[in-house]
Protein backbone atom coordinates (compact mmCIF):
# COMPACT_ATOMS: atom_id res chain seq x y z
CA UNK A 1 0.00 0.00 0.00
CA UNK A 2 1.35 3.38 -0.97
CA UNK A 3 1.52 6.68 0.82
CA UNK A 4 0.11 9.91 -0.58
CA UNK A 5 3.72 11.09 -0.66
CA UNK A 6 5.91 8.73 -2.65
CA UNK A 7 8.88 9.59 -0.46
CA UNK A 8 6.90 8.46 2.64
CA UNK A 9 5.99 4.98 1.43
CA UNK A 10 8.98 3.18 2.95
CA UNK A 11 8.45 4.91 6.31
CA UNK A 12 4.75 4.08 6.12
CA UNK A 13 5.42 0.38 5.53
CA UNK A 14 7.90 0.22 8.38
CA UNK A 15 5.42 1.94 10.71
CA UNK A 16 2.44 -0.16 9.54
CA UNK A 17 4.33 -3.37 10.21
CA UNK A 18 5.21 -2.21 13.72
CA UNK A 19 1.69 -0.93 14.40
CA UNK A 20 -0.09 -4.02 13.06
CA UNK A 21 1.96 -6.28 15.32
CA UNK A 22 1.31 -4.12 18.38
CA UNK A 23 -2.40 -3.77 17.52
CA UNK A 24 -2.95 -7.51 17.13
CA UNK A 25 -0.63 -8.83 19.83
CA UNK A 26 -1.01 -6.20 22.54
CA UNK A 27 -3.76 -3.64 22.03
CA UNK A 28 -6.64 -6.00 21.22
CA UNK A 29 -5.59 -8.19 24.15
CA UNK A 30 -5.94 -5.28 26.53
CA UNK A 31 -2.23 -4.44 26.82
CA UNK A 32 -2.54 -1.04 25.18
CA UNK A 33 0.11 0.89 27.08
CA UNK A 34 3.63 1.28 25.75
CA UNK A 35 3.14 1.66 22.02
CA UNK A 36 6.61 0.76 20.66
CA UNK A 37 5.99 2.46 17.30
CA UNK A 38 5.91 6.10 18.42
CA UNK A 39 9.27 7.05 16.95
CA UNK A 40 8.54 5.43 13.59
CA UNK A 41 5.15 7.17 13.56
CA UNK A 42 6.52 10.63 14.26
CA UNK A 43 8.99 10.32 11.40
CA UNK A 44 6.35 9.01 8.98
CA UNK A 45 3.76 11.54 10.14
CA UNK A 46 6.02 14.51 9.45
CA UNK A 47 6.59 13.20 5.94
CA UNK A 48 2.85 12.68 5.30
CA UNK A 49 1.93 16.09 6.66
CA UNK A 50 4.41 17.71 4.32
CA UNK A 51 3.01 15.71 1.36
CA UNK A 52 -0.57 16.70 2.29
CA UNK A 53 0.48 20.35 2.41
CA UNK A 54 2.39 20.15 -0.87
CA UNK A 55 -0.56 18.53 -2.63
CA UNK A 56 -3.08 20.96 -1.10
CA UNK A 57 -5.31 18.22 0.28
CA UNK A 58 -7.86 19.86 2.59
CA UNK A 59 -7.38 17.56 5.58
CA UNK A 60 -7.12 20.06 8.43
CA UNK A 61 -10.23 21.40 10.10
CA UNK A 62 -12.50 18.65 8.85
CA UNK A 63 -15.17 17.41 11.22
CA UNK A 64 -15.28 13.66 11.81
CA UNK A 65 -18.82 13.36 13.01
CA UNK A 66 -20.03 11.12 10.22
CA UNK A 67 -23.67 10.93 9.15
CA UNK A 68 -24.96 11.90 12.60
CA UNK A 69 -23.36 15.33 12.58
CA UNK A 70 -26.66 17.16 12.10
CA UNK A 71 -28.50 15.34 14.85
CA UNK A 72 -29.13 17.37 18.01
CA UNK A 73 -28.10 14.46 20.24
CA UNK A 74 -24.48 14.68 19.10
CA UNK A 75 -21.69 15.80 21.40
CA UNK A 76 -22.66 19.43 21.00
CA UNK A 77 -19.84 20.45 18.69
CA UNK B 1 -30.10 12.63 -0.82
CA UNK B 2 -29.95 8.88 -0.60
CA UNK B 3 -29.59 6.90 2.58
CA UNK B 4 -28.29 3.38 2.43
CA UNK B 5 -27.82 0.96 5.28
CA UNK B 6 -27.11 -2.71 5.81
CA UNK B 7 -26.20 -5.25 8.43
CA UNK B 8 -23.79 -8.10 7.99
CA UNK B 9 -22.85 -10.95 10.33
CA UNK B 10 -19.30 -12.31 10.13
CA UNK B 11 -18.67 -15.88 11.29
CA UNK B 12 -15.56 -14.79 13.17
CA UNK B 13 -14.91 -13.34 16.62
CA UNK B 14 -14.70 -9.57 16.97
CA UNK B 15 -10.88 -9.46 17.39
CA UNK B 16 -10.33 -11.34 14.13
CA UNK B 17 -12.73 -9.12 12.19
CA UNK B 18 -11.17 -5.93 13.59
CA UNK B 19 -7.67 -7.07 12.62
CA UNK B 20 -8.91 -7.68 9.08
CA UNK B 21 -10.86 -4.40 9.00
CA UNK B 22 -7.79 -2.37 10.02
CA UNK B 23 -5.75 -3.99 7.25
CA UNK B 24 -8.28 -4.30 4.49
CA UNK B 25 -6.17 -2.32 2.00
CA UNK B 26 -4.53 -3.12 -0.35
CA UNK B 27 -7.48 -5.12 -1.40
CA UNK B 28 -7.73 -6.85 -4.78
CA UNK B 29 -11.51 -6.69 -4.48
CA UNK B 30 -11.46 -2.91 -4.12
CA UNK B 31 -8.51 -1.76 -6.21
CA UNK B 32 -9.74 1.86 -6.34
CA UNK B 33 -8.07 2.49 -2.95
CA UNK B 34 -4.51 3.24 -4.03
CA UNK B 35 -3.13 4.79 -0.86
CA UNK B 36 -3.73 4.80 2.88
CA UNK B 37 -1.98 7.13 5.31
CA UNK B 38 -2.25 7.61 9.03
CA UNK B 39 -2.47 11.34 9.67
CA UNK B 40 -2.88 11.05 13.41
CA UNK B 41 -3.29 8.29 15.95
CA UNK B 42 -3.59 8.32 19.72
CA UNK B 43 -4.87 6.48 22.76
CA UNK B 44 -7.38 8.31 24.97
CA UNK B 45 -7.56 8.03 28.75
CA UNK B 46 -10.11 5.22 28.47
CA UNK B 47 -7.70 3.10 26.44
CA UNK B 48 -9.49 3.61 23.12
CA UNK B 49 -7.44 3.95 19.95
CA UNK B 50 -8.32 6.91 17.72
CA UNK B 51 -7.01 6.84 14.16
CA UNK B 52 -7.32 9.53 11.54
CA UNK B 53 -6.48 8.18 8.10
CA UNK B 54 -6.38 9.63 4.63
CA UNK B 55 -7.42 7.30 1.82
CA UNK B 56 -6.43 8.03 -1.77
CA UNK B 57 -8.86 6.55 -4.26
CA UNK B 58 -9.20 6.28 -8.01
CA UNK B 59 -12.90 6.37 -8.78
CA UNK B 60 -13.98 4.42 -11.80
CA UNK B 61 -16.54 6.99 -12.93
CA UNK B 62 -17.84 6.51 -16.46
CA UNK B 63 -16.24 8.96 -18.89
CA UNK B 64 -19.66 10.49 -19.65
CA UNK B 65 -20.17 11.34 -15.98
CA UNK B 66 -16.63 12.73 -15.80
CA UNK B 67 -17.39 14.92 -18.79
CA UNK B 68 -20.60 16.21 -17.20
CA UNK B 69 -18.87 16.91 -13.89
CA UNK B 70 -16.21 18.76 -15.81
CA UNK B 71 -13.55 17.09 -13.77
CA UNK B 72 -10.65 15.22 -15.21
CA UNK B 73 -9.47 14.39 -11.72
CA UNK B 74 -10.12 10.81 -10.87
CA UNK B 75 -7.85 10.76 -7.84
CA UNK B 76 -9.99 11.65 -4.86
CA UNK B 77 -9.34 11.70 -1.14
CA UNK B 78 -11.33 10.33 1.76
CA UNK B 79 -11.03 11.26 5.40
CA UNK B 80 -11.52 8.40 7.82
CA UNK B 81 -11.79 8.54 11.60
CA UNK B 82 -12.02 5.37 13.64
CA UNK B 83 -12.24 4.52 17.33
CA UNK B 84 -11.45 1.04 18.61
CA UNK B 85 -12.50 0.18 22.15
CA UNK B 86 -10.84 -3.14 23.12
CA UNK B 87 -12.70 -3.36 26.45
CA UNK B 88 -16.22 -2.72 25.20
CA UNK B 89 -15.30 -4.54 21.96
CA UNK B 90 -16.61 -1.90 19.62
CA UNK B 91 -15.14 -0.26 16.53
CA UNK B 92 -16.76 2.79 14.95
CA UNK B 93 -15.46 4.09 11.64
CA UNK B 94 -16.70 7.28 9.96
CA UNK B 95 -15.56 8.42 6.57
CA UNK B 96 -16.30 11.34 4.31
CA UNK B 97 -14.96 12.54 0.98
CA UNK B 98 -12.51 15.45 0.86
CA UNK B 99 -12.51 15.86 -2.91
CA UNK B 100 -15.35 17.03 -5.15
CA UNK B 101 -17.24 18.21 -2.06
CA UNK B 102 -18.93 20.95 -4.09
CA UNK B 103 -20.55 18.17 -6.15
CA UNK B 104 -21.10 15.28 -3.82
CA UNK B 105 -20.79 14.27 -0.21
CA UNK B 106 -20.62 10.68 0.94
CA UNK B 107 -20.77 10.13 4.70
CA UNK B 108 -20.33 6.56 5.75
CA UNK B 109 -20.49 5.03 9.23
CA UNK B 110 -19.53 1.48 10.16
CA UNK B 111 -19.97 -0.10 13.58
CA UNK B 112 -18.47 -3.49 14.44
CA UNK B 113 -19.70 -5.22 17.60
CA UNK B 114 -19.70 -8.82 18.83
CA UNK B 115 -22.94 -10.69 18.21
CA UNK B 116 -24.94 -10.37 21.45
CA UNK B 117 -25.87 -14.05 21.44
CA UNK B 118 -22.76 -15.61 19.90
CA UNK B 119 -19.27 -14.29 20.75
CA UNK B 120 -17.87 -16.25 17.80
CA UNK B 121 -19.72 -13.89 15.44
CA UNK B 122 -19.45 -10.17 14.71
CA UNK B 123 -22.09 -7.75 13.49
CA UNK B 124 -21.29 -4.91 11.10
CA UNK B 125 -23.84 -2.13 10.82
CA UNK B 126 -23.15 0.14 7.88
CA UNK B 127 -24.91 3.29 6.78
CA UNK B 128 -24.12 5.84 4.12
CA UNK B 129 -25.67 9.17 3.27
CA UNK B 130 -25.02 10.33 -0.27
CA UNK B 131 -25.86 13.84 -1.39
CA UNK B 132 -25.18 15.11 -4.88
CA UNK B 133 -25.37 18.87 -5.21
CA UNK B 134 -26.46 21.05 -8.06
CA UNK B 135 -26.13 18.52 -10.84
CA UNK B 136 -29.14 17.61 -12.93
CA UNK B 137 -28.10 13.99 -12.93
CA UNK B 138 -27.99 13.91 -9.14
CA UNK B 139 -30.37 11.02 -8.58
CA UNK B 140 -28.50 8.96 -11.17
CA UNK B 141 -25.16 9.70 -9.50
CA UNK B 142 -26.51 9.02 -6.02
CA UNK B 143 -27.82 5.68 -7.21
CA UNK B 144 -24.50 4.92 -8.87
CA UNK B 145 -22.57 5.64 -5.67
CA UNK B 146 -25.02 3.73 -3.48
CA UNK B 147 -24.56 0.76 -5.80
CA UNK B 148 -20.78 1.09 -5.51
CA UNK B 149 -20.93 1.22 -1.71
CA UNK B 150 -23.32 -1.70 -1.64
CA UNK B 151 -21.13 -3.72 -3.97
CA UNK B 152 -17.99 -2.87 -1.97
CA UNK B 153 -19.75 -3.85 1.25
CA UNK B 154 -20.38 -7.29 -0.20
CA UNK B 155 -16.71 -7.52 -1.21
CA UNK B 156 -15.65 -6.56 2.32
CA UNK B 157 -17.86 -9.33 3.61
CA UNK B 158 -16.24 -11.80 1.26
CA UNK B 159 -12.76 -10.50 2.07
CA UNK B 160 -13.29 -10.71 5.78
CA UNK B 161 -14.45 -14.28 5.35
CA UNK B 162 -11.40 -15.10 3.24
CA UNK B 163 -8.71 -13.16 5.11
CA UNK B 164 -8.71 -14.90 8.48
CA UNK B 165 -8.63 -18.31 6.82
CA UNK B 166 -6.08 -17.88 4.11
CA UNK B 167 -3.81 -15.01 4.89
CA UNK B 168 -1.04 -14.33 7.27
CA UNK B 169 -2.02 -10.88 8.51
CA UNK B 170 1.57 -9.74 8.77
CA UNK B 171 2.10 -10.29 5.08
CA UNK B 172 -0.69 -8.02 3.91
CA UNK B 173 1.29 -4.80 4.11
Amino acid sequence: MNSVGEECTDMKREYDQCFNRWFAEKFLKGEGSGDPCTELFQRYRLCVQKAIKDKDIPVDGVEFMGPNKDKPDGDGS
Amino acid sequence: MKIWSSEHVFSHPWDTVIKAAMRKYPNPMNPCVVGVDVVDRSLDNQGRLHSHRLLSTEWGLPSLVRAILGSSRTLTYINEHSVVDPVEKKMVLCSTNLSLTNLVSVDERLVYTPHPENPEETILNQEAIITVKGVSLSSYLEGLMANTISSNAKKVSICCRILPKHRDFNSIY
